[in-house]
């Protein structure tokens, strides 16, 4: 079944339709979650550049603040830059490990299928013109012959490449299938939000917290008495003072939606890129094979500070996952009601952007989001 | 075919045995109604901007050569007259990548290889005396001159978080709305209006002219490939500019008048944006490479002294690779959250561009099999371009793998494929015209020598400074980032060396134009020999003022 | 052989028309960035109109230059037929202009998004808020907006679809009295299009000033007022084409055999009532369908 539809993208394609409309549908939006609620009376440009100035970060909530990150109960896991996992590797050409079962999977068609593929073809292309140069040049061949057409030869320059291609779609979409999957109902929901220039990330399932994560600076460029990166958070440029924790090893549903300008939620080692539009709630399933933290950045660009936003995602086994989520003042589902809200909300920074503060928000007692 | 009225004189260019006279400095070149005359000015023009968007690309290289941010905040408090923020100098790589995308695409490749080979040699070789609207055709050379100078006062403006339109080249909603403050991007959004205009105007005076001025006999089967893929590329303008200009109006409105196209809040759509530009843009990146494929074809042909190997499927490729080129666009879109049946559609629409591309590149190595190869500059420049163009093609089709793309879009190796498609394709087919067709449009030889050298300082540069880029995609690198992790650091030292290499290259090739300008051999008429057999060889060099005041006749 | 000319195409001396009409431009769009950013200039509504004078009077340079020439044997049949071709290409690239108005508009009402909308009944200022992933959400995924009144497509659109549906027919009058030789005839014709075309545009204005919701700060209201408005903009154009035809008529150009500047018009003219005809479907009848209608 799974096959025949395949196939049938695929004649389509080669048919060319005269397709539509392309509008994304977008998977059904989250019940729990609220959203940019923006009393629009004609927003002008000119509304902008307070939005600009103001959404810096976020007020810091009176919460104890911690140098390394940890809260009762838990401690930030340090990357393990042995095996460069989670993160980029000097000198690489490949892509990075992957640790999603998706993951591993495109990657695999990428390096046993079309790599070999393309570079063959390359070499191929390659090869005819130094035999040209070899054999056809003035000197080799002076007299040149007549021959302009042949039409068997035609034939196969046409037809070998439809096969390829028909051999490249099969995987190629049946990757798409599977990344498509749904994610279970049970599915943990996360939800990160961008905004310009750091991320939030709810936890609608959890009682609704906003963890809000910024680039951590190096020593030499923040304040005394800031916290500033450490090895124990990661690579420089790619660590954040508060991470989007998970659980191991079970379907997450990651959400993607922005406050302001588009973002794009990416994370090299899981194989995942979607993008966080204002307005739209996008949504994509994901399981983290192995625990550990895996480091992304931005990747559509949001202004000035888009390559300062990077996005940290620490995967970890159940119970130390709702060990943080208890730290965090959110409770696991099945548990009884909702704390209340540990800390003051955060003000929401969606407010700098013409948006309705949230409501629901209970407040990350974090550490103060840097500057 | 015709004779030619004034071999062997001399034809110094204000040499008075020409067909006819012609205007002063000012009316010939300010008021210009001279095909001819109006390619060579977008020739200089693109030169001009090549230097530019070239230089742009220097900085960015520099700037990239090592981590951290070594030169941005000098070079904002320059362009500000006062000590520029940290936040100022990272708005400034995106002014810089922006305009370099902008130059590059509107104002170096699309004026050089449309209207200046264009210009030149489509009536020439389709027997005709001019274009069919030639004053109309001016308007165009002017109006992509006030374009360029609006994009470049776009620099000098508030464009958000600092001077000038940071928004990429794409200008995507809403951060080119509500996102960008100032002038800057409202500059920029007019000067592609400008430049959106030129080119319509362009693509209907190119469909005209070689739909009604071929000579008697010249049927649209006996067409040379050049004039084919001119005649595909404009309609291609046609269809596909007006589309970019409805959207950018929209960010205009958006902008300035409280428009709601692109704004959530009041249940606008960011990503409709996208889809009207990536409808115009997808056909625009073939835009830029059919004409060089005009030109490939002709510098095999000439060189292998045979004429093209399977001309009708030449041809046809080029007409499918236009039609299919309008229903991929959502290709550059995988992320956006597209269902998965349309990423499907789409991966499989857009890898079908494959078939028609391979026809071309076996074509053209089927013309030289069997052939009596002459490996002058021209065709050196030619068999780069048939293997960069695909190395460049080959990671397109990677691309157009929605699955794969979810991990590489918006990642150097995004950056690699286009840049072996445009600096190693593109690129390489104008340098490849420039050498083939120098003679002809000037009346002086290139010299050989150097035009080797150009090609291989070139090729070496240019794969140095792009290969390593495709490693940095793969490993995460994402696109438009003024500062990266400390792994990227080596390919990206790597890169930036290439760029001197290359830089290398380009200076051999000015100083072969300006030594052949002053002192290089006299052209004779076909200087390529029995291999040259389209009509522009029949044509003194450079040809008379006005050529084909009797109408060649096609056998 | 040299100097025989033995071809009929219009080689053109040399011209100021296009750089001064380039350079015009120029100054017409940074006259109008200026005055749209008066934080940063002043002047700009000074520069935009110089500008904008440049512009006019290169079009009117530029095109008696054509009629001049036209009148002095230059458009032979080939150039007639190059100016064919022309206007044809000119008229398909705007048809793909409105595909992107039309996309728009399909877009927002295929895909509607939850939006609440409040009218303050005493100041009529609209508040939109988008409730994408709130509760309720989906019982307001709909188009139009819910709680927006639209224009009665029944009513004036109705009238003003009438209106250049008979306003093809007068120019087509024309066409035929010209090619019959009967001046009187295309003049009436003439006269009876342009007075049709003013008349619409009258009832378009008109129904500006009516219309119950707002062009910013709501999708429907932006997207249906651009899609409308350009489409207003080129009847108006429309409508001055065929004025300059008018003038030249009564002064006696035309002549049955060779017209092209009426039939440039007549095609504009045709093209323009066509994207009327797909406004008034997809816009006003399907576009406000199951909408309440504003008395
Ligand atoms: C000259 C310009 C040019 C050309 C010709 C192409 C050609 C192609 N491009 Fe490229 N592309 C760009 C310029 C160009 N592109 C630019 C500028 C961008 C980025 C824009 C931005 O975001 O800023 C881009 C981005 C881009 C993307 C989006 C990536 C992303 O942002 O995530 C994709 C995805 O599908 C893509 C695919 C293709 C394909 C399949 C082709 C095909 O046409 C290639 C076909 C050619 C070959 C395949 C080689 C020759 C064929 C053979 C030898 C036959 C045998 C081959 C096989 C069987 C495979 N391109
Ligand atoms: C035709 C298009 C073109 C060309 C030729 C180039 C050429 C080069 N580009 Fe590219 N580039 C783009 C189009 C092009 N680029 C686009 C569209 C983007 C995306 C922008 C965005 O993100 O919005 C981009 C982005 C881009 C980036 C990524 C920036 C980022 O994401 O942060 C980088 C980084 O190194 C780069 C570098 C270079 C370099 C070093 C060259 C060098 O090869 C330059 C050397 C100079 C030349 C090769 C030109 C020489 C030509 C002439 C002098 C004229 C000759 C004329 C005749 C013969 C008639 N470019
Ligand atoms: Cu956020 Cu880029
Ligand atoms: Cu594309």
């Amino acid at each position: 079944m799974i096959m025949l539809k395949k196939f049938l993208v695929v004649v389509a394609a080669m048919a060319m339709p005269s397709l539509a409309l392309a509008q994304p549908a977008n998977p059904a939006p989250a019940p729990v979650t609220k959203e940019v609620a923006a009393p629009v009376v004609a927003t002008p440009a000119a509304a902008a550049p307070a939005a600009a100035e103001a959404a810096a970060a976020p007020a810091a909530a009176a919460a104890p603040k911690s140098m390394d990150g940890s809260l009762p109960g838990y401690t930030p896991m340090r990357p393990d830059y042995a095996n460069s996992v989670g993160m980029p590797k000097a000198k690489e050409v490949d892509f990075q490990e992957q640790f999603s079962d998706n993951g591993q999977y495109a990657k695999w068609i990428n390096n046993a299928i079309l790599l070999p593929i393309i570079t063959i073809i390359s070499m191929f292309v390659l090869g005819l013109l130094l035999w040209v140069i070899v054999r056809f040049n003035r000197r080799a061949n002076p007299v040149p012959s007549k021959t302009t057409h042949n039409t068997f030869i035609e034939v196969v320059w046409t037809l070998v490449p439809v096969l390829i291609l028909l051999g490249i779609a099969y995987p190629s979409l049946d990757l798409l299938a599977k990344q498509f999957k749904p994610a279970p109902a049970d599915a943990v929901t996360i939800k990160a939000t961008g905004y310009q220039w750091y991320w939030g990330y709810t936890y609608p399932d959890h009682g609704g917290f906003e963890v809000v994560s910024n680039m951590l600076k190096e020593q030499g460029d923040v304040a005394k008495g800031e916290r500033f990166r450490t090895e124990n958070d990661g690579p420089k440029l790619m660590a954040a003072d508060n991470r989007m924790v998970v659980p191991v090893g079970v379907p997450i549903r990651i959400q993607t939606t922005a406050a302001d300008v588009i973002h794009a939620f990416a994370v090299p080692s899981l194989w995942f890129k979607l993008d966080a539009v204002p307005g739209r709630l996008n949504e994509k399933s994901l399981t983290i094979t192995k625990p550990g933290v895996y480091f992304g950045q931005c990747s559509e660009l949001c202004g000035a500070r888009h390559a300062f936003m990077p996005i940290v995602v620490e995967a970890l086994p159940p119970e130390k996952f709702a060990a943080w989520v208890k730290a965090q003042g959110g409770t696991m589902p099945g548990a009884e009601k909702p704390a209340p809200a540990a800390a003051p909300a955060v003000a929401a920074p969606a407010a700098a952007a013409g948006t309705a503060p949230t409501t629901d928000t209970a407040a990350a007692p974090a550490a103060a989001p840097t500057k | 075919m015709t004779t030619i009225a004034a071999t062997g004189t001399d034809l110094h260019a204000h040499d008075h045995h020409d067909a006819d006279h012609k205007p002063g400095f000012f009316a010939r070149w300010f008021m210009s109604t001279n095909h001819k005359d109006i390619g060579t000015l977008y020739l200089i023009f693109a030169i001009f901007a090549g230097i530019v968007g070239g230089a742009i690309s220097g900085l960015m290289r520099l700037e990239l050569a090592a981590p951290g941010i070594q030169y941005l905040q000098g070079w904002a408090s320059m362009m500000a007259g006062k000590e520029a923020s940290l936040d100022e100098a990272y708005h400034m790589w995106n002014v810089l990548i922006t305009a370099h995308g902008l130059i590059m695409v509107f104002f170096m490749v699309m004026p050089a290889i449309i209207g200046g080979f264009g210009n030149w040699f489509v009536p020439l070789m389709i027997g005709a005396p001019d274009m069919a609207f030639p004053r109309m055709n001016n308007v165009s050379f002017w109006l992509t001159v006030v374009a360029f100078i609006m994009l470049l006062g776009s620099s000098f403006v508030p464009g958000g978080t600092g001077l000038g339109a940071g928004t990429g080249w794409t200008v995507y909603a809403p951060l080119s709305t509500s996102g960008s403050v100032g002038p800057a991007v409202d500059m920029a959004i007019f000067s592609l209006h400008l430049a959106g205009a030129a080119s319509i105007l362009g693509a209907i005076n190119f469909i005209t002219t070689i739909f009604n001025m071929r000579a008697p006999g010249m049927t649209l089967h006996k067409m040379p490939l050049f004039v084919w893929s001119v005649l595909v590329t404009a309609f291609l303008l046609l269809l596909a500019l007006p589309v970019l200009a409805a959207a950018i109006t929209m960010l205009l409105v958006d902008r300035n008048f409280g428009g709601a196209f692109f704004d959530a809040a009041a249940g606008g759509d960011p990503v409709l944006y996208q889809h009207l530009f990536w409808f115009f843009g997808h056909p625009e990146v073939y835009i830029m490479i059919l004409p060089g494929f005009g030109i490939i074809s002709q510098i095999v042909a000439t060189f292998s002294r045979k004429p093209v190997f399977g001309y009708l499927g030449m041809a046809y490729a080029m007409v499918a690779i236009g039609v299919v080129g309008f229903v991929v666009w959502a290709h550059h879109m995988f992320t956006t959250g597209m269902s998965v049946d349309m990423k499907m559609y789409f991966t499989a629409a857009t890898m079908v561009i494959a078939v028609p591309t391979g026809i071309k590149i076996f074509s053209w190595i089927a013309t030289m099999w069997g052939g009596s190869v002459s490996f002058k500059t021209p065709m050196v420049w030619a068999m780069g371009f048939i293997f960069m163009f695909t190395v460049g093609g080959v990671t397109g089709v990677v691309l157009a793998n929605g699955g794969l793309d979810d991990n590489l879009h918006d990642t150097y190796y995004v950056v690699a494929h286009f840049h072996y498609v445009l600096s190693l394709g593109a690129v390489f087919s104008l340098f490849a015209g420039f050498y083939y067709w120098f003679g002809k449009m000037s009346g002086r030889h290139l010299n050989e020598f150097l035009g080797h050298l150009h090609f291989w300082v070139f090729f070496i540069g240019v794969n140095v400074l792009f290969f390593p880029m495709h490693f940095l995609g793969n490993s995460g690198m994402p696109r438009r980032y003024p500062d990266y992790p400390e792994a990227f650091a080596y390919w990206n030292g790597v890169a930036s060396t290439g760029y001197a290499i290359m830089a290398v290259g380009i200076l051999i090739f000015f100083v072969n134009v300006i030594w052949s300008l002053l002192a290089g051999r006299r052209a004779e008429d076909n200087y390529w020999g029995e291999g040259a057999t389209t009509l522009e060889w029949t044509l003194t060099s450079p040809p008379p003022y006005h050529q084909f005041e009797t109408l060649p006749v096609i056998k | 052989m040299a100097g025989a000319k033995n071809h009929d195409y219009h080689i053109l001396p040399p011209s100021i028309t296009p750089i001064l009409g380039s350079f015009s431009a120029l100054t017409m769009f940074f006259g109008l960035v200026m005055w749209m950013h008066p934080e940063q200039f002043g002047y700009g509504s000074l520069v935009f109109g110089l500008g904008l004078l440049g512009v006019l009077y290169t079009f009117f340079a530029w095109w008696s230059d054509v009629v001049t020439e036209a009148h002095a044997g230059d458009h032979t049949p080939v150039v007639q037929l190059h100016l064919r071709y022309g206007m044809i290409m000119f008229i398909a690239s705007e048809v793909m202009f409105f595909v992107g108005w039309f996309w728009a508009w399909f877009d927002f009402s295929l895909f509607p998004v939850p939006l609440e909308i409040v009218k303050d009944a005493e100041t009529h200022a609209f508040t939109v808020t988008n409730l994408i992933g709130q509760e309720g959400a989906a019982a307001l995924m709909q188009w139009p907006p819910k709680g927006l009144e639209v224009l009665d497509s029944m009513k004036l659109p109705l009238l003003n679809t009438l209106i250049l549906l008979c306003s093809g027919t007068t120019v087509t009058w024309a066409h035929h009295a010209l090619i019959h030789g009967d001046r009187e005839g295309l003049k009436k014709g003439l006269l009876a299009t342009i007075l049709l075309g003013l008349l619409f545009s009258s009832i378009q204005a008109y129904e500006y000033l009516e219309a119950p919701f707002p062009f910013a700060g709501l999708n429907y209201g932006t997207a249906f007022y651009m899609a409308t408005g350009f489409h207003g903009f080129h009847v108006i154009v429309g409508t001055i084409f065929l004025a300059v035809c008018l003038v030249r008529a009564n002064k006696g150009h035309f002549t049955p055999k060779q017209h092209f500047g009426f039939e440039a018009a007549a095609w504009y003219w045709h093209f323009v009532d066509v994207v009327w005809l797909f406004l008034f479907i997809a816009i006003y009848i399907w576009g406000g369908w199951g909408a309440p209608v504003h008395a």
